[in-house]
């Protein structure tokens, strides 16, 4: 009986709905501001007549000016990237010898004395520990550099001008100006790229953000980069140019990616994404100073130790995965080699091969493992007498050592070209794709943002091998 | 200028710093759950922060806060849940974040509701505190970044604002930890029931919306003669909000 | 791999990709058509003609079965059938030649409207489509929803009462609200008036009309009207227009200039020294966009100026209510305003 009179209500506030009309809602905000304008002049006296700081309308000026605005831009943007590359490269080793040198034989010697059997500590401490100091290693100190500048600038106010200033580029494509931002924060992470959509306040241009942050090479996909283009792309000069040939050859890669971003939020923004409701408005806050060690510590909680942890998470059965593979056999081969040799007249008609498709598809935890995943495959596959046995993950300290290896696997130029360029376009590493679905609580969008990059690695790495093959 | 109405503060008990402890996330057992709402960008996290001794993200950058954050703070030995809730320009839309800031004021029945706001943007954020005065009369304001306002040379009377608003009015300082104090006194005397709020409400609606509102507000309070914010529900059932009229039906709010 | 040979591989790839195209290409794929035919069916080509039959009688034409096998796009048989399947089901008469509408097929065909109108109004609301699809997808819609959907949806919008052309949309018992409107091509000049709807078919004229920026719900002054061309004044811009597009527009006439439209202007048009007071919104800003301005103090008797030009041209940033929002210009060019010293 308590419901009838509820429907009553419900049809009252229908009947009433249809007499107050389709200005309702209009009305309804331009009462409630009246009234905050009224009670604003009865409380507020002002001292003087503008509105805002004359140093934030100065720095204003300065930012999005014809002249300085895009030069700062690219300026700031590449010293973070620059700070982040170089400065994690001392840590990153010291990590790397303490974790992988010290501490892994350390494990191992301790497992033989106390006389664990081979397959439990090989499963333990080759696979999983292995490959989650590695993750650590290689991920933890660019993105202890990198999180806390960007917070900076963030808790500065000059992100948003960034937005302003570069908003009309993104718009052609579809897209949201802000995305610039959760681009560069791309290059730290994507994972954290991803989780930063949240400043896109319009549903389509947030998923736009999110399907698209993978084509921004992440920290963990630049060594992988400078480590190949060092090998095989400077070789191609003069010993003189080689770093210069690399380093461009890295570049293009990323702006390669940048592309790649344009291209598809446009496409994505006129097919599948086009019904998803679009708004577009940007606040552009007051400067203040950043707090320092409270942003630091913040960002350093906040953003690196999550999502370093959640890349541990993954990453600990990746590991196991490699080691597994490669030490149950069948017949005489590995599982490892089984699956290589299935996978090598696919790999070669990508212009790769069996061994790196397996290590893209048990490296998906984690980009950082790619080249110790490769080294150890091929390894095994040759049977070259370096490394540390079956499953177990390493790299060299000389590029020309790891070279001579690689080369020994059967790799060429267009091997190193289109594994620079498949590693910039495939799927998103698992943190990544877990975080894609935790954000839009979607399997449909979570798929299509796992699917796309992988899709269109699969053709440009074709179209390139097949154009290779023909012109040389 | 100094009107007969009793300004929150005229009866303020002194502050006792003795009885304060920061609880960070530890909310188990509290007395009373206090909301902290307010547009984006208006300090709400540091605030937030400010009253647990937590260290969640703040930014210069409006829609940091999407998920809700909860911690705690303990004071003369009563113990307080907070939650943070996303920024948001106002409760009528759709957008997730205002559907998680309306739904919470409404239906998770905070004992009272900070509204934090930008002093220096009074007017903006007006916007937001009436909207959410129709919902709750249990508020606070926490006229926050009250540094910047009196640098850019705005003055605001406190005591007409509060009569105006009908609520408690703190000014703070919130990076600097300025009127702390102050707004924990303040929120556990609304929170006891020491000071009793007389919400405004909203006046310049026009006349062919009011009487509708009117109406069906009489309605409702006939069905539910307990409940606080008829004329928000007449408004949002006018709106066609299918949440509260899910929540009419199941008697969610009363 | 002894068959392997790259520019066969290549060729095949290629083949494939066309193959593809065409396949899957928006609109015009093969797959959508065979879709489509596929789900064509009886009822949908009864409904479009009890619809066609409506519009003309509201015109005062009356067709015969040659006119719709001429009109519609199915297939003769398929139309004969349905005509017969209608006469049975007393949806109409056929007097002679003639095709007539009877009460229940009139019913149905308002039936039909209600649900179309409320769809555009959906896609308008809710989503993100643009406008130039709301047409072609209401009227696949139209003929999946049943009565019941329908007034749900009609609810869930708050029963409006037009679409977003500025069509009435039909209530559940049929009533309609009234137009009183001409063609903006038959005005003489100087008159004054408010655009209350433009026609959304054919869909070049449409297109071109969503192209020259016309909004519902503007004011206008006809400052030119021959054989060449329309133009009227309005929002602070010039409109030139050949008769034929104009003839698409339906203007509801003035009394008086109630809008002084010498200051009126587009937000857009705003300078960087100069100051504005906010009239109003178009009615052209909607949904979720719409309410995000409103929320953000984009109100009727705001003051507003411009914060900072964009070195890229848009958006630009506004000072409203003591922040700077930056908007871009097709937002900013719905939102009306009367500049002041
Ligand atoms: N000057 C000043 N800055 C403040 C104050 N409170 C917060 N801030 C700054 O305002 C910015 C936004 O704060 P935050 O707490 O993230 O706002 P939220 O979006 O409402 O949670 C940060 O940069 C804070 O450091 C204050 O009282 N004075
Ligand atoms: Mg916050």
């Amino acid at each position: 009986m308590e419901n009838k009179n509820i429907d009553d209500i419900l049809a009252l506030s229908k009947e009433l709905r249809w007499q107050i009309g389709d200005d309702f809602h209009d009305h309804l905000a331009e009462g409630i501001y009246a009234d905050a304008a009224e009670i604003v002049g009865d409380a507020i006296t002002k001292k003087n007549k503008k509105n805002k700081f004359s140093i934030d309308s100065k720095i204003d000026r300065i930012v999005t000016s014809k002249t300085w605005g895009f030069p700062i831009m690219f300026l700031v943007l590449a010293v973070i990237l620059w700070l982040t590359i170089t400065g994690a490269n001392y840590p990153s080793s010291l990590l790397a010898k303490i974790l992988l040198n010290d501490f892994h034989p350390l494990l191992k010697n301790l497992a033989t004395t106390i006389n664990t059997p081979w397959w439990l500590s090989g499963f333990l401490i080759d696979g999983v520990y292995l490959s989650v100091a590695w993750v650590i290693s290689v991920m933890l100190p660019p993105m202890a550099i990198f999180f806390p500048l960007f917070t900076l600038l963030e808790d500065f106010g000059y992100l948003p001008r960034v937005a302003f200033n570069l908003d009309s580029l993104f718009k052609k494509s579809g897209a949201h100006g802000k995305q610039a931002l959760t681009m560069s924060m791309g290059f730290g992470c994507n994972a954290a790229g991803v989780i930063a959509t949240r400043i896109i306040d319009s549903p389509r241009e947030r998923l736009i953000a999110i399907i698209t942050n993978n084509f921004s090479l992440c920290n963990g996909r630049w060594p992988t980069q400078i480590l190949i283009a060092t090998i095989f792309i400077g070789a191609t000069v003069p010993a003189a140019f080689s770093g210069i040939a690399s380093l461009v050859a890295v570049i293009a890669i990323a702006l390669l990616g940048i592309f790649f971003m344009f291209f598809s939020s446009w496409a994505l923004s006129k097919t599948i994404l086009k019904g998803e409701v679009s708004t577009f408005n940007l606040e552009l806050p007051p400067y203040r100073p950043p707090r320092f060690w409270k942003t630091i510590y913040t960002s350093l909680i906040d953003r690196t130790l999550i999502v370093l942890w959640r890349a541990i998470i993954f990453a600990a059965p990746a590991g196991a995965v490699i080691w597994l593979i490669s030490n149950i056999y069948i017949g005489n081969e590995s599982v490892a080699a089984w699956i290589i040799n299935s996978l090598d007249g696919f790999g070669f008609l990508l212009g790769l091969n069996g061994v790196i498709l397996l290590a893209f598809i048990v490296a998906i935890p984690a980009n950082e493992i790619i080249i110790p995943t490769i080294l150890m495959l091929t390894v095994l596959v040759t049977g070259i007498s370096v490394g540390n046995g079956a499953g177990v993950m390493f790299e060299l300290d000389s590029a020309n050592a790891t070279g001579e290896i690689l080369r020994a696997g059967g790799w060429t130029l267009l091997t190193a070209v289109n594994i620079m360029l498949f590693s910039l376009l495939h799927n998103p590493c698992s943190t990544t794709i877990y975080t894609i679905y935790k954000e839009t609580k979607s399997l449909k969008w979570t798929t299509v943002a796992t699917v796309l990059p992988v899709i269109m690695g699969l053709i440009v790495t074709f179209l390139v091998a097949q154009i290779w093959r023909i012109v040389f | 200028m100094d009107i007969k109405v009793k300004s929150a503060c005229d009866t303020c008990a002194h502050f006792n710093a003795k009885g304060l402890k920061k609880l960070g996330v530890n909310t188990s057992n509290f007395d009373f759950v206090i909301a902290l709402a307010g547009n984006p960008n208006t300090g709400k996290s540091t605030v937030f922060n400010a009253l647990t001794g937590l260290k969640q993200h703040t930014g210069n950058w409006p829609g940091k806060t999407v998920t809700r954050a909860e911690g705690g703070f303990e004071y003369n030995e009563k113990k307080y849940k907070l939650i943070d809730l996303p920024g948001t320009y106002s409760l009528l839309s759709t957008s997730e974040d205002e559907e998680v800031a309306r739904n919470f004021i409404l239906f998770g029945k905070p004992s009272v509701t900070v509204i934090v706001v930008d002093a220096s943007r009074l007017e903006r954020n007006l916007n937001l505190v009436l909207q959410i005065l129709e919902i709750t009369d249990k508020a606070v304001l926490c006229l926050n970044l009250i540094d910047e306002a009196t640098r850019n040379g705005i003055e605001i009377n406190t005591r007409t604002l509060a009569r105006d608003l009908g609520i408690p009015v703190v000014p703070t300082s919130a990076r600097f930890n300025k009127g702390i104090p102050e707004l924990i006194q303040t929120i556990s005397e609304v929170a006891s029931g020491k000071i009793w709020c007389k919400p405004h409400r909203i006046k310049n609606i026009p006349k062919n919306i009011e009487k509708a509102m009117e109406k069906l507000a009489t309605k409702i309070e006939k069905e539910y003669p307990t409940i606080p914010n008829s004329r928000w529900i007449a408004l949002r059932l006018l709106e066609g909000d299918t949440q509260i009229i899910k929540a009419l039906k199941t008697q969610e709010f009363v | 791999m002894n068959t392997y040979d790259p520019l066969n591989a290549l060729l095949i790839f290629i083949a494939l990709s066309i193959l593809i195209y065409f396949l899957f290409r928006p609109a015009k794929g093969w797959f959508w058509i065979i879709k489509n035919n596929y789900r064509t069916n009886e009822k949908m080509v009864i409904e479009d003609i009890l619809k066609l039959l409506f519009h003309n009688e509201n015109s005062g034409k009356i067709l015969n079965t040659n006119n719709l096998t001429q009109i519609l796009n199915f297939n003769n048989s398929l139309i004969i059938k349905s005509i017969e399947k209608m006469t049975a089901n007393n949806f109409i008469l056929l007097d002679g030649e003639q095709l007539k509408l009877k009460p229940l097929g009139r019913e149905y065909a308002l039936r039909i409207i209600r649900m179309h109108r409320l769809w555009e109004k959906f896609l308008a609301e809710k989503t993100g489509y643009d406008k130039s699809e709301w047409h072609e997808r209401a009227e696949q819609k139209e003929h999946e929803l049943n009565t019941e959907e329908t007034n749900l949806l009609a609810s869930k919008l708050g029963n409006p009462l037009f679409d977003p052309h500025g069509d009435p949309i039909p209530s559940k018992t049929g009533k309609m609200a009234i137009i009183n409107g001409v063609a903006l091509s038959t005005l003489p000049i100087n008159t004054v008036g408010e655009i209350i709807h433009i026609e959304d078919e054919p869909d070049i004229i449409y297109k071109q009309i969503l192209a020259e920026n016309i909004h519902i719900g503007s004011h206008i002054r006809v400052t030119e009207n021959n054989n060449t061309r329309v133009s009227f004044f309005s929002e602070g811009e010039e409109f030139k227009l050949a008769p034929i597009v104009a003839g698409n527009l339906t203007i509801s006439i003035l009394k008086k200039d109630i809008i002084n439209e010498g200051n009126i202007a587009r937000l857009s048009s705003l300078k960087k020294t100069e100051k504005a007071i906010i009239i109003g919104i178009s009615k052209e800003s909607r949904g979720e966009n719409r309410r995000r301005l409103l929320d953000l103090g984009f109100v009727k008797g705001a003051t507003v100026s411009i914060d900072l030009l964009n070195p890229l041209g848009e958006p630009n940033a506004y000072l409203i209510k003591g922040t700077a929002i930056a908007l871009r210009n097709n937002q900013a060019s719905k939102i009306l305003i009367k500049k002041i010293n």
